[in-house]
């Protein structure tokens, strides 16, 4: 009897001890110690209601081409559609120490971080460090290769008569890999929106950053192999060299269109930047071509332990991403959200043709080439870094003057485009001409990529979550598509590794239902631009 | 009574201290094959269902091992994630390292009150009396 009093007894503790973690941990989620964010009622309310209307108005009809009416009636997605907002189906981000490897589907994770700040302290000694890395890096890398195989078909195969504006191939697609449920894209686009995403189908799922606890800038094996300095001990990069930008690529002026490339086939640095421009820029934009060739330190890439390289590192310039004003495919995390594991994967954009966008960076909506050289994007969005790791020590006159260099680095060379950037029938073919009539209408492509850079500079929310379980990316600005072929991989995560890659993409979340030789047809108007 | 403190916690994402290495050390064994927390769930459940059934003195035979396999694999981090473990090793453990040493006071504490021969001699009575660990003084009182 004693036996069974005191066995009820102990029960009843432990069920105590149970309801008093439960009551505890409800008030301690959502505060600032806590990763869990607080989910009420009212926060999902508010991510639905904003989860409506749909990225093209006309979708539902797709013969109108008229751009909709204020009046016209909102179309609201079904609610399939907006529980894709909802935190129910994702999962709580793991908890990780600096180094440790994130899951590279990133996306179906959600939470808050335990601060907004980061710190530039190892978790570890350096010696351990090291070891941690070099114990762990094969593995990755192999897992790496293994999920990018098995994402895409990286099988090498190249366009027939299609070069970048320097000469290297472009390479042929979509080289997204399908489920063995769908028989080809085209049958895939007969499916809804749910139907693809209740089945798991969508081939454009977001790419996250291999090793998300680190992050920073990933350099390309071309720029590896001339700057052996920028070798990771941790993570390289998961693209093949032949499907990113050709390196060095060719530099433009627009200020010496006679001159073509004025690298001339060489890559700008420090030492060689004098020689190749001096009697061609003016001194401001001199100055500003230097700074932007000038390393600094960054959170990775340092004089201290906190790196990611074996020997300190001077830093990273501009240029060491923007290579010649271009870009050669090197990756980094947006900086622009926390916790660091929310941030999106980001390539390097082209600086070229940057004096005709109004819209600086995928999410951030900056508005200045100076104030961008202002923002330190390279350290991961923490002032209070530099403080530790060694200041830019940029001030405005010297961000305007880089801003001044940026302005006038031109688009490769268009011959096909008349100055209204229409085709001139003599010159293109006929594949091109019907491309760009799909452009301008059925495949609506012109609603977002008009003007003299084919973009609107508007950020759209695709709202590509209809497709697959995950959480929403918001607003993407538009990228220009002039002189897109020179800048693969495409979107702002490199998700697209091909120009038939954004043509499936489109055609997916737009809905479009395009054949097979529209898709072709488009893919050979935009080598033109 | 610790032991289903500790591993109550761990149904709560982000509420033990043990999470981290704890989920890492069950990612490392599974080859990075499992989501952590599910991973953390399951150990959630083992670490309750020991602690219960310590208390409660629920089938002391097995929970003997369990408990046992379950200390067991509270070491390997040790060797799983030394970076983690040791500020230098194997003699400056971190304060992880030294969480992790300290199981075997758990495990000296258990041997003494629950060591197989106890099982064919019931009723005997332990001269350790001391409640070290309160979970096994308890379980002991219950069996007696
Ligand atoms: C990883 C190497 C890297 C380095 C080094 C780097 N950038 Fe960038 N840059 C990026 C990435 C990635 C983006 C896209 C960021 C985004 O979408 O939020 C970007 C975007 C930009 C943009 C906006 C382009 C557009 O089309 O939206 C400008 C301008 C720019 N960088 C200038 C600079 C300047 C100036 C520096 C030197 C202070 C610099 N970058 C250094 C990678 C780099
Ligand atoms: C609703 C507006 C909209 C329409 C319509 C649209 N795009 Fe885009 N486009 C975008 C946005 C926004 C991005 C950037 C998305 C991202 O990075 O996630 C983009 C990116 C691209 C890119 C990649 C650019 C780069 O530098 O990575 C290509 C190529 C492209 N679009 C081609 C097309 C084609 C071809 C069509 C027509 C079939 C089309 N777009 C229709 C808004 C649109």
């Amino acid at each position: 009897m004693k036996v069974v009093l005191t066995k009820v007894m102990l029960a009843l503790v432990l069920i105590g001890l149970g309801v008093g973690i439960n009551v505890t941990y409800e008030s301690y989620r959502g505060t600032g110690l806590s990763s869990v964010p607080e989910l009420g009622p009212r926060r999902l309310e508010a991510a639905q209601s904003q989860a409506s209307g749909s990225p093209v108005q006309s979708r539902s009809e797709p013969s109108s081409k008229e751009a909709a009416r204020p009046d016209a009636p909102v179309v609201r997605p079904d609610l399939a559609a907006l529980r894709s907002a909802a935190v129910s189906e994702l999962t709580l981000y793991p908890t990780l120490a600096k180094g440790m490897r994130t899951p590279f589907d990133l996306w179906r994770y959600y939470g808050r971080g335990v601060s907004s700040f980061s710190s530039p302290i190892l978790p570890m000694r350096f010696e351990q460090w090291l070891e941690f890395h070099r114990k762990q890096k094969p593995s990755l890398m192999k897992d790496v290769r293994s999920y990018m195989a098995m994402r895409f078909d990286f099988s090498g195969s190249t366009l027939p008569d299609a070069t970048m504006s320097g000469g290297k191939s472009v390479m042929a697609g979509p080289v997204a890999r399908l489920s063995d449920e769908v028989a080809s894209y085209e049958a895939l686009a007969e499916l809804t929106p749910e139907e693809v995403r209740e089945r798991d189908l969508f081939p454009y799922k977001p790419l996250a950053h291999p090793l998300q606890t680190v992050a920073h800038m990933v350099f390309p094996e071309s720029w590896i192999k001339v700057h052996p300095e920028h070798r990771r001990i941790d993570v390289d990069m998961d693209f093949p060299d032949a499907y990113l930008p050709e390196f060095p690529p060719p530099l433009f002026l627009t200020t010496h269109k006679e001159l073509g490339d004025v690298a001339n086939g060489r890559e700008v640095t420090i030492d060689n930047y004098y020689e190749i421009f001096d009697g061609l820029l003016t001194p401001e934009q001199m100055e500003g071509l230097k700074e932007l060739l000038r390393p600094s330190p960054t959170t990775w890439f340092n004089h201290t332990d906190h790196r990611v390289t074996e020997l300190p590192s001077r830093g990273v310039a501009c240029f060491d991403c923007h290579v010649n004003g271009h870009t050669n495919g090197a990756f980094e995390l947006g900086p622009d959200s926390r916790p660091n594991m929310a941030r999106l994967r980001t390539d390097t954009p082209t600086m070229r043709g940057n004096f005709n966008l109004m819209q600086l960076s995928s999410k951030r909506s900056i508005r200045s080439m100076d104030h961008f050289s202002e923002v330190e994007e390279y350290f991961d969005g923490d002032p209070g870094m530099q403080q530790a790791i060694g200041p830019r020590a940029v001030k405005r006159e010297v961000t305007n003057r880089m801003g001044d260099f940026n302005a006038i680095l031109d688009y490769p060379p268009a011959p096909k485009l008349d100055p209204l950037m229409r085709l001139v029938p003599a010159k293109a073919t006929k594949a091109a001409l019907r491309g760009e009539a799909l452009f301008h209408g059925k495949a609506q492509c012109s609603k977002c990529h008009s003007g003299p850079a084919f973009v609107d500079d508007y950020m759209h929310d695709l709202q590509v979550e209809r497709f697959y379980v995950g959480r929403p990316e918001g607003p993407i600005k538009t990228f220009p598509l002039r002189g897109i072929k020179d800048s693969p991989p495409y979107l702002h995560d490199g998700r697209c590794p091909t120009l038939h890659d954004t043509v499936e993409f489109f055609n997916l979340v737009l809905q479009l239902k395009l054949t097979e030789q529209e898709k072709d047809d488009l893919v050979a108007y935009l080598l033109c631009l | 009574m610790l032991f289903f403190y500790f591993g109550f916690l761990k149904f709560y994402p982000d509420l033990s201290p043990a999470e981290l290495i704890a989920g890492q050390t069950l990612t490392k064994l599974l080859l990075n094959w499992s989501e952590v927390r599910a991973t953390l769930a399951v150990l959630a459940i083992l670490e309750c269902g020991i602690g219960a059934a310590l208390v409660l003195n629920l089938m002391p035979r097995t929970t003997f091992v369990l408990f046992l396999v379950h200390m067991a694999g509270t070491f390997l981090p040790l060797f799983l994630l030394p970076e983690f473990t040791f500020k230098i090793a194997p003699f400056a453990p971190t304060l992880e390292g030294q969480y992790i040493l300290k199981n075997l006071v758990f495990v000296a504490a258990a041997w003494t009150v629950l060591r197989p021969e106890k099982f064919s001699d019931a009723g005997g009575t332990t001269p350790v009396g001391q409640s070290v660990i309160d979970e096994k003084a308890k379980s002991d009182r219950g069996s007696s």
